[in-house]
């Protein structure tokens, strides 16, 4: 498999430009942004409230900008042009995620800074982030692909949102409710103990079991967005 | 002349309603066929499954010899270029845009910009946003980026429909010029004139099924009555059967020296489609 990077990189420039023009989804951004201001002024953060402004920033700035984008895309019909190109499936999904993935990373950079969070492990920390955002591109993919348009897509990111934005505090009621044990493997969970672990100091050895649920997370997503994508290749 | 497309018993089936049944043609290298037909006669369901974006239910379909079920290949989609009804551009970008991406899309140099943009009349428009465009202008655009990268074969779906006749004329020039060159178009359209312009064969679809399918004069003479319309000095004009019935009442017109012009009452495309078809061709 051979990936034309003109190509890519032309499908970068172009959402690169559209998006800052379509003010409706740039503008998700400053969600996670406003909450680091707040947060960061009123009170000293834990790891929790990081990864709350971390994983609302995944969760609404990669998931839904992806998701937003892409279908758009469909709405307007230009995704069918994209899809009848020489384009592979790659290089489309690729140049649609990298516009995300440079706002997700701004962000996220902008966040840890407002509220101070300055892992002890830095290279451990952004491994895990990068996993993460892989998932989070992976069901943005998939919503947006699902979508028929972006009024729509704004609706079904909503529990995602809700459920990987703001996830810990499902963590509060396990013990009440065993059956949502399962909470604990989510992704933006997982990241959260993650994050704990390291500042507690551990190493690889005691990381790895983590990195395995998130990535395991990820390549499903990444599978699964390719499922739906082959699958709306199609208009049966 | 080698055959490019390569259709066999084709037929599409959408839950209990057939889309296309039995349908067999093939086009020739060069060729600009016509498929002709109101909406839901199976006009674009053909294009789409003989260009990937589509699985039919049945027969064999093969564009360039490829299987239509292994048409969404890159090399495939570098052949080809399709305008359909549901094709889009970037409204909050510009033309200029719009082009430059499906020109790396398809590694095609930038200036071929500006040759597809004059050939659709629309070479001092390229700064202007999409959103701001008219339907017909937008068309147009949609048009300059399918022919971007020079296909050897077009699927062209209803391509003048939003546009007024002087577009059209010359959008169909563009055309004609692309197939002098060697591009081999598939269009379909309901507009009789538009087929008659340009196809070097129509096929009538109705109900998903090819009714006929031949040059457009052989058509029309395979269903000429053989009736002349005669203009009289009176001002009267008298339709006059075929044969020797019709051929004596003209005799006697001539020899009193009143007739004025005679025309042959050729059918027209849409004449043979309602014969054949029992319907309008309507949009």
């Amino acid at each position: 498999m051979t990936l034309s990077w003109k190509r890519i990189n032309a499908i970068l420039q172009k959402d690169w430009k559209d998006l800052w023009k379509n003010y409706f989804v740039s503008s998700i951004i400053l969600l996670p942004i406003v909450m680091a201001v707040f947060y960061g002024r009123i009170m000293d953060p834990t790891i929790d409230l990081h990864y709350m402004i971390i994983n609302l920033a995944l969760a609404s700035v990669t998931a839904f900008i992806q998701c937003a984008v892409i279908a758009e895309e469909k709405e307007k019909h230009t995704l069918r042009g994209l899809m009848l190109s020489p384009a592979s499936v790659f290089e489309i999904l690729i140049g649609k995620s990298l516009v995300t993935i440079i706002l997700s990373v701004i962000t996220i950079i902008v966040c840890a800074y407002l509220t101070g969070y300055n892992p002890t492990n830095i290279i451990m920390v952004v491994i895990a982030l990068i996993i993460s955002m892989v998932f989070y591109l992976g069901i943005g993919t998939i919503l947006g692909l699902i979508s028929r348009t972006i009024i729509e897509a704004s609706f079904i990111i909503m529990p995602v949102i809700f459920l990987f934005g703001f996830g810990s505090v499902l963590m509060g009621l396990v013990e009440k409710y065993p059956s949502l044990s399962f909470v604990e493997y989510l992704p933006n969970i997982q990241l959260i103990e993650f994050a704990y672990k390291v500042e507690a100091g551990a190493g690889f050895g005691d990381l790895w079991s983590y990195l395995a649920v998130i990535t395991a997370w990820a390549v499903v997503g990444i599978i699964l967005s390719g499922i739906v994508y082959k699958k709306r290749q199609l208009d049966d | 002349m080698e055959n490019i497309i390569e259709v066999k018993s084709l037929a599409k089936v959408f839950g209990n309603q057939a889309a296309l049944e039995d349908v067999n043609f093939n086009v020739k290298k060069g060729e600009i066929i016509g498929f002709l037909g109101p909406s839901g006669s199976g006009k674009t369901t053909t294009i789409k499954i003989l260009t990937g974006q589509l699985l039919q239910t049945s027969g064999d379909a093969s564009v360039f010899g490829v299987k239509s079920s292994a048409l969404n290949k890159g090399s495939y989609r570098q052949r080809i270029g399709v305008l359909s009804d549901n094709s889009g551009l970037y409204q909050r970008l510009s033309i200029e845009d719009n082009l430059k991406l499906y020109c790396d899309l398809y590694h095609v140099p930038r200036k071929r910009m500006d040759e597809v943009l004059d050939l659709v009349n629309l070479g001092n428009e390229k700064k202007k946003i999409v959103s701001k465009l008219s339907k017909g202008m937008t068309q147009r655009v949609l048009l300059a980026r399918t022919l971007l990268h020079e296909p050897d074969l077009l699927f062209l779906d209803e391509p003048t429909s939003a546009l007024d006749p002087a577009n059209s004329q010359q959008i169909h020039e563009g055309l004609r010029r692309l197939n002098e060159k060697g591009t081999t178009i598939f269009l379909t359209t309901h507009d009789m004139s538009e087929a008659e312009a340009l196809c070097n064969r129509v096929a009538f679809l109705h109900k998903g099924k090819i009714q006929l399918l031949d040059e457009p004069k052989a058509l029309r003479r395979q269903f000429a009555d053989g009736t002349v319309n005669v203009e009289l000095k009176n001002g009267k004009v008298v339709s006059l059967p075929a044969g020797t019935e019709g051929a004596d009442e003209l005799y006697q017109y001539m020899s009193k020296n009143e007739v004025v012009s005679i025309h042959s009452n050729e059918p027209t495309l849409g004449d043979i489609f309602v014969q054949v078809t029992g319907k309008e061709l309507l949009v």
